[in-house]
Protein backbone atom coordinates (compact mmCIF):
# COMPACT_ATOMS: atom_id res chain seq x y z
CA UNK A 1 0.00 0.00 0.00
CA UNK A 2 2.19 2.52 1.14
CA UNK A 3 5.82 1.54 -0.14
CA UNK A 4 8.85 3.64 1.64
CA UNK A 5 12.50 2.15 -0.86
CA UNK A 6 15.95 3.94 0.35
CA UNK A 7 14.58 7.03 1.92
CA UNK A 8 16.80 9.46 3.72
CA UNK A 9 16.56 12.94 4.97
CA UNK A 10 19.24 15.29 5.19
CA UNK A 11 18.33 18.43 6.57
CA UNK A 12 20.98 21.02 5.75
CA UNK A 13 23.64 22.07 8.55
CA UNK A 14 22.81 18.96 10.37
CA UNK A 15 25.56 16.15 10.48
CA UNK A 16 23.52 12.88 10.63
CA UNK A 17 20.28 12.39 8.65
CA UNK A 18 17.19 12.37 10.26
CA UNK A 19 16.13 9.49 8.62
CA UNK A 20 18.99 7.13 6.97
CA UNK A 21 18.32 4.50 3.92
CA UNK A 22 14.92 3.19 5.57
CA UNK A 23 12.95 0.96 3.60
CA UNK A 24 9.69 0.28 4.91
CA UNK A 25 6.26 -1.61 3.25
CA UNK A 26 3.43 -0.57 4.98
CA UNK A 27 0.70 -3.25 4.30
CA UNK A 28 -3.17 -2.36 3.03
CA UNK A 29 -5.95 -2.02 5.83
CA UNK A 30 -3.70 -2.07 8.41
CA UNK A 31 -2.64 -0.13 11.64
CA UNK A 32 1.35 0.62 11.39
CA UNK A 33 2.92 2.33 14.60
CA UNK A 34 6.14 4.11 14.20
CA UNK A 35 7.47 4.04 17.22
CA UNK A 36 10.90 5.62 18.93
CA UNK A 37 12.46 7.95 21.57
CA UNK A 38 11.73 11.94 20.24
CA UNK A 39 14.53 12.75 17.26
CA UNK A 40 14.18 9.43 15.87
CA UNK A 41 12.95 10.72 12.83
CA UNK A 42 9.31 9.03 13.15
CA UNK A 43 7.25 12.43 12.53
CA UNK A 44 9.72 13.35 9.27
CA UNK A 45 8.94 9.61 8.26
CA UNK A 46 5.12 10.11 8.55
CA UNK A 47 5.35 13.99 6.75
CA UNK A 48 7.30 12.30 4.15
CA UNK A 49 4.46 9.96 3.15
CA UNK A 50 2.11 13.02 2.57
CA UNK A 51 5.16 14.89 1.14
CA UNK A 52 4.84 17.87 3.72
CA UNK A 53 9.02 16.86 3.52
CA UNK A 54 10.38 15.69 0.92
CA UNK A 55 13.03 12.96 1.21
CA UNK A 56 16.50 13.60 0.07
CA UNK A 57 16.51 10.76 -1.62
CA UNK A 58 14.49 7.38 -2.65
CA UNK A 59 10.80 7.10 -3.31
CA UNK A 60 7.78 7.17 -1.42
CA UNK A 61 5.19 5.24 -3.37
CA UNK A 62 1.53 5.16 -2.42
CA UNK A 63 -0.55 2.30 -4.39
CA UNK A 64 2.50 1.80 -6.23
CA UNK A 65 2.46 5.21 -7.83
CA UNK A 66 5.38 7.18 -6.95
CA UNK A 67 4.12 10.26 -4.75
CA UNK A 68 6.45 12.92 -6.03
CA UNK A 69 4.94 12.35 -9.60
CA UNK A 70 1.70 13.70 -7.73
CA UNK A 71 1.04 17.44 -7.01
CA UNK A 72 1.22 17.79 -3.27
CA UNK A 73 -2.05 19.92 -2.45
CA UNK A 74 -3.99 16.53 -4.38
CA UNK A 75 -1.63 14.37 -2.57
CA UNK A 76 -2.58 15.88 0.50
CA UNK A 77 -6.35 15.88 -0.05
CA UNK A 78 -6.27 12.09 -0.50
CA UNK A 79 -4.37 11.31 2.77
CA UNK A 80 -6.50 11.87 6.20
CA UNK A 81 -3.94 13.89 8.77
CA UNK A 82 -4.20 14.10 12.17
CA UNK A 83 -2.03 15.87 14.20
CA UNK A 84 -1.10 15.79 17.95
CA UNK A 85 -2.40 19.57 18.48
CA UNK A 86 -5.22 18.85 16.33
CA UNK A 87 -4.87 21.78 14.57
CA UNK A 88 -8.39 22.96 14.17
CA UNK A 89 -9.37 26.47 12.55
CA UNK A 90 -10.24 28.21 15.33
CA UNK A 91 -12.50 30.86 13.23
CA UNK A 92 -14.38 28.14 12.05
CA UNK A 93 -17.31 26.09 13.76
CA UNK A 94 -17.16 21.94 13.95
CA UNK A 95 -18.95 21.74 11.02
CA UNK A 96 -16.90 24.11 9.12
CA UNK A 97 -13.91 22.29 10.28
CA UNK A 98 -14.71 19.19 9.11
CA UNK A 99 -16.29 20.23 5.88
CA UNK A 100 -12.69 21.52 5.12
CA UNK A 101 -11.71 18.63 2.47
CA UNK A 102 -15.20 17.97 1.31
CA UNK A 103 -15.22 21.07 0.04
CA UNK A 104 -11.61 21.43 -1.35
CA UNK A 105 -13.20 18.76 -3.59
CA UNK A 106 -16.21 20.95 -4.03
CA UNK A 107 -18.82 18.52 -3.17
CA UNK A 108 -22.24 19.87 -3.36
CA UNK A 109 -23.28 21.33 -0.22
CA UNK A 110 -26.48 18.82 0.61
CA UNK A 111 -23.72 15.91 0.22
CA UNK A 112 -21.28 17.89 2.74
CA UNK A 113 -23.78 18.89 5.27
CA UNK A 114 -25.02 14.89 5.57
CA UNK A 115 -21.79 14.00 5.71
CA UNK A 116 -20.66 16.21 8.64
CA UNK A 117 -23.86 15.09 10.56
CA UNK A 118 -22.66 11.22 10.10
CA UNK A 119 -18.89 12.21 11.18
CA UNK A 120 -20.42 14.13 14.41
CA UNK A 121 -22.21 11.07 15.30
CA UNK A 122 -19.66 8.51 14.34
CA UNK A 123 -17.39 10.03 16.61
CA UNK A 124 -19.90 9.78 19.45
CA UNK A 125 -20.17 13.96 19.64
CA UNK A 126 -23.79 15.78 20.24
CA UNK A 127 -25.18 16.29 16.77
CA UNK A 128 -26.74 19.50 17.48
CA UNK A 129 -24.62 20.78 20.55
CA UNK A 130 -21.54 20.60 18.51
CA UNK A 131 -21.55 21.28 15.09
CA UNK A 132 -22.51 24.98 15.81
CA UNK A 133 -19.60 25.34 18.02
CA UNK A 134 -16.06 26.75 17.97
CA UNK A 135 -13.43 24.66 18.68
CA UNK A 136 -11.94 26.81 22.24
CA UNK A 137 -15.45 25.87 23.27
CA UNK A 138 -14.74 21.90 23.49
CA UNK A 139 -12.41 19.94 25.64
CA UNK A 140 -9.14 18.62 24.82
CA UNK A 141 -10.54 14.59 24.09
CA UNK A 142 -13.77 16.10 22.10
CA UNK A 143 -11.42 18.37 19.83
CA UNK A 144 -9.50 15.35 18.65
CA UNK A 145 -12.31 13.43 17.76
CA UNK A 146 -13.33 16.14 15.69
CA UNK A 147 -9.77 16.27 14.13
CA UNK A 148 -10.16 12.60 13.57
CA UNK A 149 -13.55 13.45 12.08
CA UNK A 150 -12.43 16.04 10.06
CA UNK A 151 -9.33 13.83 8.85
CA UNK A 152 -11.95 10.90 7.69
CA UNK A 153 -14.23 13.61 5.61
CA UNK A 154 -13.90 12.20 2.31
CA UNK A 155 -13.34 8.81 3.82
CA UNK A 156 -9.71 8.51 2.53
CA UNK A 157 -8.08 5.38 2.29
CA UNK A 158 -4.97 6.18 4.11
CA UNK A 159 -4.58 8.17 7.22
CA UNK A 160 -1.73 9.67 8.94
CA UNK A 161 -2.07 9.77 12.72
CA UNK A 162 0.96 11.88 14.61
CA UNK A 163 0.98 11.05 17.99
CA UNK A 164 -2.29 11.94 17.58
CA UNK A 165 -3.73 11.27 21.28
CA UNK A 166 -0.73 12.84 23.05
CA UNK A 167 -2.08 15.77 24.23
CA UNK A 168 -5.23 14.40 26.12
CA UNK A 169 -5.68 13.30 29.53
CA UNK A 170 -4.65 9.64 30.01
CA UNK A 171 -8.47 8.71 30.65
CA UNK A 172 -9.42 10.28 27.45
CA UNK A 173 -6.90 8.88 25.90
CA UNK A 174 -7.56 5.03 26.43
CA UNK A 175 -11.12 5.82 25.35
CA UNK A 176 -9.75 7.64 21.88
CA UNK A 177 -8.02 4.65 21.38
CA UNK A 178 -10.52 2.17 22.21
CA UNK A 179 -12.44 3.80 20.05
CA UNK A 180 -10.35 4.16 17.26
CA UNK A 181 -9.73 0.60 17.12
CA UNK A 182 -13.30 0.04 17.38
CA UNK A 183 -14.01 2.14 14.20
CA UNK A 184 -10.87 0.80 12.58
CA UNK A 185 -12.61 -2.84 12.57
CA UNK A 186 -15.63 -1.51 10.30
CA UNK A 187 -13.41 0.98 8.25
CA UNK A 188 -10.44 -0.66 7.18
CA UNK A 189 -8.30 1.89 6.36
CA UNK A 190 -4.19 2.36 6.34
CA UNK A 191 -3.32 3.79 9.35
CA UNK A 192 0.41 5.19 9.66
CA UNK A 193 0.40 5.88 13.35
CA UNK A 194 3.48 8.03 15.48
CA UNK A 195 3.95 7.70 19.07
CA UNK A 196 6.91 7.38 21.54
CA UNK A 197 4.88 5.36 23.60
CA UNK A 198 5.58 2.10 23.60
CA UNK A 199 2.22 0.81 25.15
CA UNK A 200 0.26 2.86 22.72
CA UNK A 201 2.18 0.77 19.97
CA UNK A 202 1.66 -2.52 21.67
CA UNK A 203 -2.16 -1.60 21.80
CA UNK A 204 -2.37 0.14 18.52
CA UNK A 205 -0.41 -1.74 16.27
CA UNK A 206 -1.31 -4.31 13.95
CA UNK A 207 2.87 -3.74 13.11
CA UNK A 208 5.44 -1.72 15.14
CA UNK A 209 8.48 0.13 13.36
CA UNK A 210 10.92 0.85 15.96
CA UNK A 211 13.33 3.61 15.38
CA UNK A 212 16.60 4.91 16.80
CA UNK A 213 18.45 7.95 15.39
CA UNK A 214 16.98 7.55 11.77
CA UNK A 215 17.61 3.90 11.29
CA UNK A 216 14.70 1.01 11.29
CA UNK A 217 15.49 -1.35 14.32
CA UNK A 218 12.45 -3.79 14.51
CA UNK A 219 9.56 -4.09 12.26
CA UNK A 220 6.82 -6.98 13.49
CA UNK A 221 3.52 -7.80 15.14
CA UNK A 222 3.50 -6.32 18.51
CA UNK A 223 3.89 -10.30 19.44
CA UNK A 224 6.40 -10.72 17.72
CA UNK A 225 8.72 -7.58 19.12
CA UNK A 226 7.77 -8.55 22.45
CA UNK A 227 8.66 -12.27 22.05
CA UNK A 228 11.94 -11.36 20.32
CA UNK A 229 13.46 -7.62 20.72
CA UNK A 230 16.49 -7.73 17.90
CA UNK A 231 19.12 -5.85 19.79
CA UNK A 232 19.51 -4.18 23.55
CA UNK A 233 17.81 -0.70 22.28
CA UNK A 234 14.59 -2.80 21.90
CA UNK A 235 14.72 -4.48 25.30
CA UNK A 236 15.41 -1.19 26.75
CA UNK A 237 12.99 0.55 24.83
CA UNK A 238 9.91 -1.77 25.33
CA UNK A 239 11.25 -1.78 29.58
CA UNK A 240 12.03 -4.15 31.88
CA UNK A 241 8.11 -5.83 31.91
CA UNK A 242 8.30 -7.23 28.38
CA UNK A 243 7.00 -10.01 29.47
CA UNK A 244 3.86 -8.78 31.59
CA UNK A 245 3.55 -6.43 28.68
CA UNK A 246 3.43 -9.33 26.14
CA UNK A 247 0.16 -10.28 28.38
CA UNK A 248 -1.85 -7.41 26.90
CA UNK A 249 -1.78 -8.93 23.31
CA UNK A 250 -3.76 -12.24 24.73
CA UNK A 251 -7.47 -12.52 26.16
CA UNK A 252 -8.63 -15.05 28.82
CA UNK A 253 -10.23 -17.36 26.57
CA UNK A 254 -6.53 -17.99 24.56
CA UNK A 255 -5.08 -19.17 27.80
CA UNK A 256 -7.87 -20.77 29.53
CA UNK A 257 -8.28 -24.46 29.96
CA UNK A 258 -11.71 -26.71 30.35
CA UNK A 259 -13.69 -26.24 33.63
CA UNK A 260 -12.68 -28.90 35.88
CA UNK A 261 -15.64 -29.84 37.66
CA UNK A 262 -19.14 -28.19 37.39
CA UNK A 263 -21.66 -28.65 40.30
CA UNK A 264 -25.33 -27.70 41.25
CA UNK A 265 -26.55 -27.40 44.16
CA UNK A 266 -28.49 -30.91 43.92
CA UNK A 267 -25.47 -32.69 43.02
CA UNK A 268 -23.16 -31.26 46.50
CA UNK A 269 -23.14 -34.96 47.68
CA UNK A 270 -21.21 -36.35 45.27
CA UNK A 271 -19.29 -33.17 44.46
CA UNK A 272 -16.21 -34.51 46.40
CA UNK A 273 -16.49 -37.83 44.03
CA UNK A 274 -16.82 -35.91 41.24
CA UNK A 275 -13.18 -33.85 41.54
CA UNK A 276 -11.51 -36.79 42.62
CA UNK A 277 -12.84 -38.28 39.33
CA UNK A 278 -12.10 -35.45 37.12
CA UNK A 279 -8.63 -35.26 38.71
CA UNK A 280 -8.97 -31.25 39.93
CA UNK A 281 -8.92 -29.63 43.01
CA UNK A 282 -11.86 -26.60 42.04
CA UNK A 283 -15.42 -27.12 40.97
CA UNK A 284 -17.49 -24.43 39.82
CA UNK A 285 -21.06 -23.84 41.87
CA UNK A 286 -24.01 -23.51 39.64
CA UNK A 287 -27.33 -22.07 41.46
CA UNK A 288 -30.84 -23.61 41.04
CA UNK A 289 -31.32 -21.73 37.46
CA UNK A 290 -28.09 -23.64 36.68
CA UNK A 291 -26.07 -20.18 36.20
CA UNK A 292 -22.46 -20.41 37.74
CA UNK A 293 -22.31 -18.02 40.64
CA UNK A 294 -18.64 -18.87 42.56
CA UNK A 295 -16.41 -21.67 43.37
CA UNK A 296 -14.96 -23.77 45.72
CA UNK A 297 -11.36 -26.17 46.14
CA UNK A 298 -11.65 -29.55 47.10
CA UNK A 299 -9.58 -28.54 50.33
CA UNK A 300 -12.61 -26.32 51.07
CA UNK A 301 -15.24 -28.51 50.36
CA UNK A 302 -13.76 -30.86 53.15
CA UNK A 303 -13.56 -28.22 55.60
CA UNK A 304 -17.46 -27.51 55.55
CA UNK A 305 -18.22 -31.30 54.74
CA UNK A 306 -20.43 -30.62 51.75
CA UNK A 307 -22.52 -28.56 53.54
CA UNK A 308 -24.27 -26.47 51.33
CA UNK A 309 -25.06 -23.52 54.16
CA UNK A 310 -20.98 -23.52 55.65
CA UNK A 311 -20.23 -23.83 51.80
CA UNK A 312 -22.55 -20.55 50.71
CA UNK A 313 -20.98 -18.20 53.28
CA UNK A 314 -17.88 -19.21 54.10
CA UNK A 315 -15.59 -21.03 51.65
CA UNK A 316 -17.96 -20.18 47.53
CA UNK A 317 -16.17 -17.42 46.31
CA UNK A 318 -18.47 -15.44 44.48
CA UNK A 319 -16.65 -12.05 44.29
CA UNK A 320 -14.01 -11.24 41.28
CA UNK A 321 -14.76 -14.76 40.48
CA UNK A 322 -15.32 -14.71 36.68
CA UNK A 323 -14.30 -13.08 33.51
CA UNK A 324 -15.75 -12.59 29.94
CA UNK A 325 -13.58 -14.49 26.71
CA UNK A 326 -12.95 -11.34 25.76
CA UNK A 327 -10.88 -9.82 29.22
CA UNK A 328 -7.26 -9.51 28.46
CA UNK A 329 -5.37 -11.25 30.37
CA UNK A 330 -3.75 -8.40 32.50
CA UNK A 331 -7.23 -7.73 33.60
CA UNK A 332 -7.96 -11.45 34.67
CA UNK A 333 -4.42 -11.51 36.65
CA UNK A 334 -5.12 -8.07 38.45
CA UNK A 335 -8.60 -9.70 39.55
CA UNK A 336 -6.64 -13.14 40.96
CA UNK A 337 -4.22 -11.19 42.60
CA UNK A 338 -6.62 -8.51 43.92
CA UNK A 339 -8.59 -11.48 45.75
CA UNK A 340 -5.79 -13.67 46.54
CA UNK A 341 -7.78 -16.42 44.57
CA UNK A 342 -6.23 -19.06 42.39
CA UNK A 343 -8.78 -19.56 40.00
CA UNK A 344 -10.99 -17.79 37.21
CA UNK A 345 -14.59 -19.32 35.84
CA UNK A 346 -14.19 -17.67 32.57
CA UNK A 347 -17.69 -16.53 30.98
CA UNK A 348 -19.18 -16.73 27.07
CA UNK A 349 -22.08 -14.06 27.46
CA UNK A 350 -23.61 -16.13 31.24
CA UNK A 351 -22.37 -19.86 29.94
CA UNK A 352 -18.81 -20.99 31.96
CA UNK A 353 -16.61 -21.86 29.37
CA UNK A 354 -13.46 -22.65 30.85
CA UNK A 355 -11.13 -22.15 34.17
CA UNK A 356 -8.10 -19.88 34.33
CA UNK A 357 -5.02 -20.52 37.04
CA UNK A 358 -2.05 -18.57 37.52
CA UNK A 359 -0.37 -21.61 36.09
CA UNK A 360 -2.52 -21.39 33.26
CA UNK A 361 -1.25 -17.72 32.78
CA UNK A 362 2.19 -19.03 33.16
CA UNK A 363 2.02 -21.86 30.68
CA UNK A 364 0.74 -19.44 28.23
CA UNK A 365 2.91 -16.91 28.48
CA UNK A 366 6.34 -19.22 28.42
CA UNK A 367 4.59 -21.46 25.05
CA UNK A 368 4.75 -17.84 23.38
CA UNK A 369 8.14 -16.84 24.52
CA UNK A 370 9.37 -19.92 23.38
CA UNK A 371 7.93 -19.82 19.97
CA UNK B 1 -16.24 83.92 22.97
CA UNK B 2 -19.71 84.44 21.58
CA UNK B 3 -22.32 82.47 20.57
CA UNK B 4 -23.51 83.92 17.08
CA UNK B 5 -19.01 83.09 16.24
CA UNK B 6 -19.68 79.66 17.45
CA UNK B 7 -23.14 78.79 15.95
CA UNK B 8 -22.02 80.13 12.42
CA UNK B 9 -18.29 77.63 13.06
CA UNK B 10 -20.11 74.95 13.92
CA UNK B 11 -23.49 75.14 11.42
CA UNK B 12 -21.42 77.38 8.28
CA UNK B 13 -18.45 76.51 8.00
CA UNK B 14 -17.71 72.61 10.23
CA UNK B 15 -20.09 70.38 7.47
CA UNK B 16 -17.96 71.37 4.84
CA UNK B 17 -14.43 71.19 6.10
CA UNK B 18 -15.80 68.16 7.98
CA UNK B 19 -16.98 66.25 4.81
CA UNK B 20 -13.63 67.22 3.45
CA UNK B 21 -11.57 65.84 6.83
CA UNK B 22 -13.26 62.53 6.28
CA UNK B 23 -12.71 62.34 2.67
CA UNK B 24 -8.85 62.83 3.06
CA UNK B 25 -9.01 60.46 6.20
CA UNK B 26 -11.11 57.35 3.90
CA UNK B 27 -8.82 58.05 0.94
CA UNK B 28 -5.84 57.67 3.09
CA UNK B 29 -6.61 54.97 4.73
CA UNK B 30 -8.16 53.03 2.10
CA UNK B 31 -4.65 53.65 0.32
CA UNK B 32 -2.82 52.80 2.67
CA UNK B 33 -4.30 49.39 3.29
CA UNK B 34 -4.28 48.44 -0.16
CA UNK B 35 -0.87 49.71 -0.04
CA UNK B 36 0.19 48.11 3.75
CA UNK B 37 -1.96 45.02 4.04
CA UNK B 38 -0.47 43.09 0.62
CA UNK B 39 3.16 44.67 1.39
CA UNK B 40 2.82 43.21 4.97
CA UNK B 41 1.43 39.69 3.64
CA UNK B 42 4.27 40.03 1.21
CA UNK B 43 7.17 40.37 4.17
CA UNK B 44 5.66 37.85 6.51
CA UNK B 45 6.20 35.26 2.64
CA UNK B 46 9.75 32.85 4.06
CA UNK B 47 10.59 33.87 0.39
CA UNK B 48 10.80 37.67 1.48
CA UNK B 49 11.08 37.35 5.33
CA UNK B 50 14.50 39.14 4.99
CA UNK B 51 13.53 42.09 3.76
CA UNK B 52 11.23 42.24 6.72
CA UNK B 53 13.17 44.12 9.01
CA UNK B 54 14.81 46.44 6.44
CA UNK B 55 11.28 47.62 5.06
CA UNK B 56 10.32 48.11 8.75
CA UNK B 57 12.91 50.58 9.37
CA UNK B 58 12.06 52.20 6.56
CA UNK B 59 8.68 52.61 7.22
CA UNK B 60 9.91 53.73 10.41
CA UNK B 61 12.14 56.60 8.88
CA UNK B 62 9.31 57.72 6.83
CA UNK B 63 6.96 58.16 9.91
CA UNK B 64 9.90 59.53 11.81
CA UNK B 65 9.74 62.41 8.95
CA UNK B 66 7.26 65.22 10.32
CA UNK B 67 4.12 65.57 8.39
CA UNK B 68 5.01 68.98 7.90
CA UNK B 69 8.14 68.74 6.41
CA UNK B 70 6.82 66.00 3.91
CA UNK B 71 3.96 68.43 2.85
CA UNK B 72 6.51 70.71 2.23
CA UNK B 73 9.01 68.53 0.28
CA UNK B 74 5.71 67.46 -1.95
CA UNK B 75 3.88 70.88 -2.66
CA UNK B 76 7.00 71.34 -5.76
CA UNK B 77 5.91 68.13 -7.10
CA UNK B 78 2.53 67.99 -6.54
CA UNK B 79 1.73 71.32 -5.92
CA UNK B 80 -1.31 72.65 -3.59
CA UNK B 81 -4.40 70.68 -2.94
CA UNK B 82 -5.24 66.87 -1.55
CA UNK B 83 -2.73 64.97 -3.23
CA UNK B 84 0.17 66.05 -1.56
CA UNK B 85 -1.77 66.20 1.69
CA UNK B 86 -2.66 62.69 0.96
CA UNK B 87 0.86 61.38 0.38
CA UNK B 88 1.92 63.08 3.54
CA UNK B 89 -0.69 61.61 5.53
CA UNK B 90 0.40 57.86 3.93
CA UNK B 91 3.49 57.85 5.16
CA UNK B 92 2.46 58.15 8.59
CA UNK B 93 0.11 55.38 7.89
CA UNK B 94 1.93 52.60 6.34
CA UNK B 95 4.00 51.49 9.17
CA UNK B 96 1.62 50.87 11.78
CA UNK B 97 -0.45 48.54 9.42
CA UNK B 98 2.30 46.55 7.77
CA UNK B 99 3.80 46.00 11.17
CA UNK B 100 0.78 44.46 12.60
CA UNK B 101 -0.34 42.56 8.99
CA UNK B 102 3.40 40.82 10.04
CA UNK B 103 2.91 40.79 13.32
CA UNK B 104 -0.32 39.01 12.79
CA UNK B 105 0.49 36.50 10.42
CA UNK B 106 3.41 35.60 11.91
CA UNK B 107 1.17 35.06 15.29
CA UNK B 108 -1.05 32.27 13.51
CA UNK B 109 -0.75 29.10 15.18
CA UNK B 110 1.63 26.78 13.28
CA UNK B 111 -0.06 23.56 14.06
CA UNK B 112 -3.10 25.49 12.61
CA UNK B 113 -1.07 26.23 9.24
CA UNK B 114 0.59 22.94 9.04
CA UNK B 115 -3.14 20.96 9.43
CA UNK B 116 -3.97 23.45 6.97
CA UNK B 117 -1.40 22.35 4.45
CA UNK B 118 -1.83 18.38 5.47
CA UNK B 119 -5.41 18.14 5.03
CA UNK B 120 -4.05 19.50 1.41
CA UNK B 121 -4.90 22.84 0.72
CA UNK B 122 -3.02 25.13 -1.79
CA UNK B 123 -0.95 28.32 -0.14
CA UNK B 124 -3.57 30.68 -1.51
CA UNK B 125 -6.17 29.24 0.28
CA UNK B 126 -4.44 28.88 3.35
CA UNK B 127 -3.58 32.34 3.22
CA UNK B 128 -6.94 33.68 2.17
CA UNK B 129 -9.12 31.48 4.72
CA UNK B 130 -6.64 30.87 7.57
CA UNK B 131 -4.10 32.71 7.75
CA UNK B 132 -5.76 36.47 7.19
CA UNK B 133 -9.21 35.52 9.03
CA UNK B 134 -6.87 34.74 12.29
CA UNK B 135 -4.49 37.70 12.09
CA UNK B 136 -7.61 40.05 10.98
CA UNK B 137 -7.87 41.33 14.56
CA UNK B 138 -4.25 42.70 14.94
CA UNK B 139 -4.55 44.02 11.22
CA UNK B 140 -7.06 45.56 12.19
CA UNK B 141 -5.88 47.18 14.95
CA UNK B 142 -3.02 48.52 13.39
CA UNK B 143 -5.55 49.84 11.27
CA UNK B 144 -7.15 51.98 14.00
CA UNK B 145 -3.88 53.33 14.90
CA UNK B 146 -3.36 54.45 11.40
CA UNK B 147 -7.12 55.94 11.25
CA UNK B 148 -6.63 58.03 14.45
CA UNK B 149 -3.49 59.41 13.75
CA UNK B 150 -4.37 60.42 10.27
CA UNK B 151 -7.36 62.07 11.35
CA UNK B 152 -5.45 64.27 13.95
CA UNK B 153 -2.62 64.87 11.44
CA UNK B 154 -4.76 65.42 8.25
CA UNK B 155 -5.61 68.72 10.36
CA UNK B 156 -2.43 69.75 8.94
CA UNK B 157 -3.63 69.42 5.27
CA UNK B 158 -5.28 73.19 5.17
CA UNK B 159 -1.75 74.19 5.07
CA UNK B 160 -1.45 73.42 1.83
CA UNK B 161 -5.37 74.13 0.43
CA UNK B 162 -6.87 70.59 1.22
CA UNK B 163 -9.32 71.92 3.52
CA UNK B 164 -10.70 69.77 6.49
CA UNK B 165 -11.04 70.86 10.06
CA UNK B 166 -7.76 72.13 9.88
CA UNK B 167 -8.94 74.95 8.03
CA UNK B 168 -11.38 75.71 10.66
CA UNK B 169 -8.37 75.48 13.49
CA UNK B 170 -5.83 77.92 11.25
CA UNK B 171 -8.67 80.31 10.25
CA UNK B 172 -9.16 80.49 13.88
CA UNK B 173 -5.82 81.06 15.03
CA UNK B 174 -5.55 83.59 12.37
CA UNK B 175 -8.67 85.52 12.67
CA UNK B 176 -8.16 84.97 17.05
CA UNK B 177 -11.82 83.36 16.87
CA UNK B 178 -11.29 80.56 20.10
CA UNK B 179 -15.04 79.45 18.97
CA UNK B 180 -13.37 78.04 15.27
CA UNK B 181 -10.26 76.82 17.19
CA UNK B 182 -12.67 75.02 19.26
CA UNK B 183 -15.21 73.72 17.02
CA UNK B 184 -12.19 72.49 14.54
CA UNK B 185 -10.19 70.80 17.26
CA UNK B 186 -13.64 69.26 19.09
CA UNK B 187 -14.98 67.57 15.68
CA UNK B 188 -11.49 66.15 14.95
CA UNK B 189 -11.17 65.04 18.70
CA UNK B 190 -14.95 63.63 18.51
CA UNK B 191 -13.85 61.70 14.93
CA UNK B 192 -10.92 60.06 16.14
CA UNK B 193 -12.86 58.61 18.94
CA UNK B 194 -15.77 57.73 16.86
CA UNK B 195 -13.84 55.95 14.28
CA UNK B 196 -11.98 53.86 17.01
CA UNK B 197 -14.74 53.21 18.66
CA UNK B 198 -16.51 51.98 15.25
CA UNK B 199 -13.52 49.85 14.25
CA UNK B 200 -13.14 48.62 17.52
CA UNK B 201 -16.94 47.29 17.26
CA UNK B 202 -16.38 45.85 13.71
CA UNK B 203 -12.93 44.12 14.99
CA UNK B 204 -15.15 42.30 17.79
CA UNK B 205 -18.12 41.70 14.78
CA UNK B 206 -15.64 39.87 12.77
CA UNK B 207 -13.60 37.78 15.36
CA UNK B 208 -15.38 34.50 15.81
CA UNK B 209 -17.39 34.33 18.79
CA UNK B 210 -14.70 31.27 19.79
CA UNK B 211 -12.31 33.35 19.69
CA UNK B 212 -13.12 36.55 21.76
CA UNK B 213 -11.61 36.87 25.04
Amino acid sequence: MIELKQITKQYPGQAMPAVEQLSLSIPEGEICVLVGPSGCGKSTILRMINRMIEPTSGTVSIKGKDASGTDPDQLRMGIGYVIQQIGLLPHRTIAENIAIVPRLYKWPKEKIAQRVDELIVMMGLDLEKTRGKYPSQLSGGQMQRVGVARAMAVDPPIMLMDEPFGAVDPIARTHLQDELLRLQKEIKKTIVFVTHDINEAIKMGDNIAIFEAGKLVQFGTPEEILTNPTNAFVENFIGHDRVVKKLSLYCAAEAMQPVGCLVSETGLPSARQKMMDAETEVAFFLNAEGKPTGYFTLAEFEECEGDLKCLRKKVLRTEGAFVQTTTPLPDALSLLLEFDSDYLGILKGKEICGMLSFKDIRRHVYRKEGE
Amino acid sequence: MTWENFRFALFEKAPEALLEHTLIVLITIAIAILISVPLGVLLSRPKFKRFGLVTLNLLNVLQAIPGLAIIALALPILGLGMKPAVLALLFQSLLPIVRNTIAGLIEVNPNVKEAARGMGMSQRRILMEVEIPLAMPIILSGIKTATVYVVSMGTLAALIGAGGLGNLIIGGLALFRPEYLLVGAGLGALMAILLERGLTYIEYRITPPGMRF
